[in-house]
């Protein structure tokens, strides 16, 4: 039967190109956009190189520190001093990385600059982070201990500084304001839509410059924590608050004193929804419903415009369905019939989207508009279209079929 | 001829309901994006107030190293502006031309008060940068020895603090209402966010002597100097200031980076509209074409009575643009909450604009889907049609 039905499709298909075209073309084109924009925000949001272990990972961002009337605020990482307190002794975590974001710099090769981003960080950043190391390795807690003055840099990096790239630099000195650093390894960058790992040049948090001494609480560090396992999230985020509701209060921060102190570890999709939308409880649910207004008008318009059409082109089948309906078809078979041809067609349509989604994010990947760019059609991304597509089938299917099954016998065979 | 149309399209409600929503839905799409277009366009014409070729921001941080701030950044100073290859240059705060970095306050002026965009700067900012005096002058490192500190505002805050008055000479009060800076010029724009950025009050301060806090130096350099010079000044830097960090940015790049934050939304924006648009175009295209030729013995019986071809295709044209008014009413009931609740802070004739802008695009857009349709339809020949029937 579905065989069957499927054959009508593609016949009723064929038969007017024009309309097939209008329709493909919608459906194809909606759902194109909406895989861009899953595979987006995946790039953003998931588990990818090098955070592969972001669903187990805190992230510490900020700190929030006001007066007792509320009127002024101070926000902004931490010091070295503090997270090494408060993030680093948490029994309950596997490990914390302690780094700095990532800050502008230049380096100057003869007449020509290059803009880079530096990160500080500890060793601990290196096991919490994945990265693939191209050559050497990354500097442990001897170099820090040691205070070397050692580098760890992307291949990026390593293109544009050393003239010669296809041979090793490990060993060789790269100069940054006028200090040099000798080179440990080489990773595969990681893009700067990953700002937490995302840098040129890795430096022990003990080279010049990283302001690690920093006393107070404020400072120029972040850190990740790693728990255990994902079950283990919750503990770990409640071990460190109660660590941070110890600190006594109020205090003071060089010339601010503070009554309130507010230090938060949350999972990567808390923290991304809290920075762009600058903080607040219950953001996640605005977010979401941002989102799906988003989807909702990206797919909502194509979709009342593919049921006009439809509504429009079953009348041209009415003879066909008075046929049916006379030699006994009952309604909920027509229905069905209508739902399975609908489904039929946006998969066609959904399958052109698979193979231009690809496309563009090949061409978005090879472009270099983001470096290190890594968007994917992966299983999630995949699985999610094609709901999309069975919710877009069945919304462009259901309503020609409810009028269709209005139509009177008489009416129908007249025509 | 209208008031027939009306209850043509109006007997046949349900069968249009739903055109109705997609043109509506339309509407609200192409309100929105034409809202975002006249803001970012309005915005771009006003000019941008100063000139950034050339010129280099240099911010530096002393990190650890706390001694002799004040005389460390004087020798560094003095010792740029020796180069031969430095036109001009100026000392002032982070939230230097295209900078990511803002400082705001609350300033008074008797009962009116205005959120102002806070810079400090010396002497030399105005020619460095060169921005135009429209009223009084730069303040001079001089002036810093009156009882008020000397500022200079852009014509967006005096307009905010003194309505119709001139700023020159008068004195102005922090957030308590005490006078601390006294008005000596007036410029007129001053958009440091680049060209998309709203036109905002600003302030500039005249930078205190002792001050080691603001330490960004603005140079202008001579054309055609390069990364080599840039090398050498970053080396003679850190010979000055040891353990300190340098970083030199151009403000020809730092525009583009600001240019690039707001036109990227705004293009990922305009290609799903289009994308949309023309989605719906081509739908509504078809749904006309067939229920217009779902409609011979009508047009049959019409042409037989002795109307025109131009008479059906203004029918066709009539009905579809009583059909868009509909949805359009609807439509602006939405559009018109947002000048009148003055969403967003968006002034209100940037919202009429874009009201006005959708509902054009909108005719258009149903004028040329029915266009071919009617025309089609109004050349059937009357007994053909008939005999169809």
């Amino acid at each position: 039967m579905l065989a069957n039905y499927i054959k009508i499709a593609w016949k009723v298909l064929l038969r007017h190109p024009f309309y097939t075209f209008i329709t493909l073309f919608g459906i194809s084109l909606t759902l194109t956009v909406l895989m861009l924009l899953t595979s987006f925000l995946d790039h953003l949001i998931g588990a990818h190189y090098p955070e592969t272990k972001r669903d187990r990972t805190l992230y510490v961002e900020r700190m929030v520190m006001s007066d007792s009337t509320a009127h002024s605020m101070m926000s902004g990482p931490m010091s070295f001093k503090f997270l090494n307190d408060y993030a680093k002794t948490l029994k309950t975590a596997e490990r914390a990385a302690i780094f700095s974001y990532f800050n502008g710099s230049n380096a100057y090769v003869g007449s020509q600059k290059i803009k880079l981003n530096i990160t500080f960080s500890d060793a601990d950043f290196w096991r919490v982070a994945d990265f693939d190391f191209v050559e050497g390795k990354p500097f442990n807690e001897q170099n820090i201990k040691n205070g070397d003055y050692v580098a760890v840099i992307t291949d990026n990096f390593k293109k544009q500084y050393f003239s010669n790239s296809d041979e090793p630099v490990v060993g060789k000195n790269v100069e940054i304001e006028n200090i040099n650093y000798k080179v440990l390894g080489v990773v595969k960058g990681s893009p700067i839509t990953r700002p937490f790992t995302h840098a040129d040049i890795y430096f022990p948090y003990t080279a010049p410059k990283s302001n690690y001494q920093n006393t107070g609480m404020r400072g120029n560090f972040i850190a990740m924590i790693l728990a255990k396992s994902k079950g283990d999230l919750k503990t770990v985020q409640s071990e460190f608050q109660s660590q941070i509701g110890r600190i006594p209060l109020p205090g003071m921060q060089g010339d601010f004193k503070y009554s309130e102190l507010e230090v938060r570890s949350d999972p990567y999709l808390e923290h991304f929804i809290m920075t762009i939308l600058n903080g607040g409880p219950g953001l996640k649910n605005i977010f979401y419903g941002v989102i799906g207004f988003i989807m909702l008008m990206v797919m909502g318009l194509p979709a009342i415009n593919l049921v006009n059409l439809n509504v429009g082109r079953i009348l041209e089948r009415a003879s066909e369905i008075g046929v049916r309906k006379a030699f006994g078809a009952p309604i909920k078979t027509l229905m069905w019939q209508f739902i399975v041809e609908n489904v039929f067609i946006t998969f066609i349509g959904g399958t052109i989207a698979l193979i231009l989604t690809y496309i563009l994010i090949n061409i978005i990947n090879a472009s270099g508009w983001i470096a290190y760019a890594d968007l994917a059609i992966n299983l999630q991304v995949f699985s999610v279209s094609i709901a999309v597509c069975l919710v877009f089938g069945l919304l462009s299917g259901v309503l020609p079929a409810l009028r269709m099954s209005k139509l009177s016998i008489i009416e129908a065979l007249k025509s | 001829m209208i008031r027939h149309l009306f209850k043509l399209i109006w007997n046949k409600k349900q069968t249009h309901a739903l055109l109705i929503i997609e043109i509506w839905a339309s509407f609200l799409v192409l309100f929105g994006l034409a809202t975002l277009i006249a803001y970012n366009v309005r915005n771009y014409l006003q000019p941008l107030g100063f000139q950034y070729d050339n010129v280099w921001a240099i911010s530096l941080n002393n990190n650890q190293d706390t001694v002799a701030i004040q005389e460390k950044i004087e020798t560094i100073f003095q010792q740029v502006k020796a180069f031969p290859e430095v036109e001009s240059l100026s000392r002032m705060s982070d939230s230097y031309p295209f900078s990511h970095s803002n400082n705001g306050r609350t300033i008074k002026y008797k009962n009116a008060s205005s959120q102002i965009t806070f810079i400090s700067a010396d002497e030399n900012l105005s020619k460095t940068i060169d921005i135009p005096m429209v009223e009084g002058k730069w303040y001079r490192n001089a002036d810093s020895v009156g009882k008020y500190r000397p500022v200079v505002i852009n014509r967006k805050a005096e307009k905010q603090l003194f309505e119709n008055e001139s700023a020159v000479g008068k004195i102005l009060g922090d957030n308590d209402g005490k006078g601390v800076w006294i008005v000596s010029g007036v410029i007129d724009y001053y958009k440091d966010k680049a060209e998309f950025m709203e036109n905002k009050p600003y302030m500039f301060e005249l930078l205190k002597s002792g001050d080691t806090w603001n330490k960004a130096l603005v140079i202008h350099v001579k054309p055609g100097t390069d990364a080599v010079f840039e090398a050498k000044l970053v080396k003679n830097i850190a010979s000055i200031a040891k353990g300190w960090s340098t970083e030199i940015v151009y403000l020809k790049d730092a525009r583009q980076q600001q240019h690039d934050m707001t036109l990227i939304p705004v293009l990922i924006f305009l290609i799903v509209c289009s994308f949309l648009l023309i989605n719906v175009a081509l739908g509504l295209f078809g749904i006309l074409n067939l229920s217009i030729a779902r409609r011979r013995g009508e047009i049959g019986l019409r042409r037989a009575m002795g109307a025109t071809e131009g008479k059906v295709t203004t029918q066709f044209l009539g009905e579809i643009w009583v059909l868009a008014t509909f949805s359009l009413i609807l439509g602006l009931l939405f559009a018109v909450q947002f000048p009148l609740l003055n969403v967003f802070d968006v002034a209100a004739g940037i919202y009429v604009t874009a009201i006005l802008a959708a509902v054009l695009i909108i005719y258009l857009i149903v004028t040329l889907c029915a266009w071919y349709p009617s025309r089609q339809a109004s050349r059937i020949h009357p007994a053909i049609a008939l005999h169809e029937d």
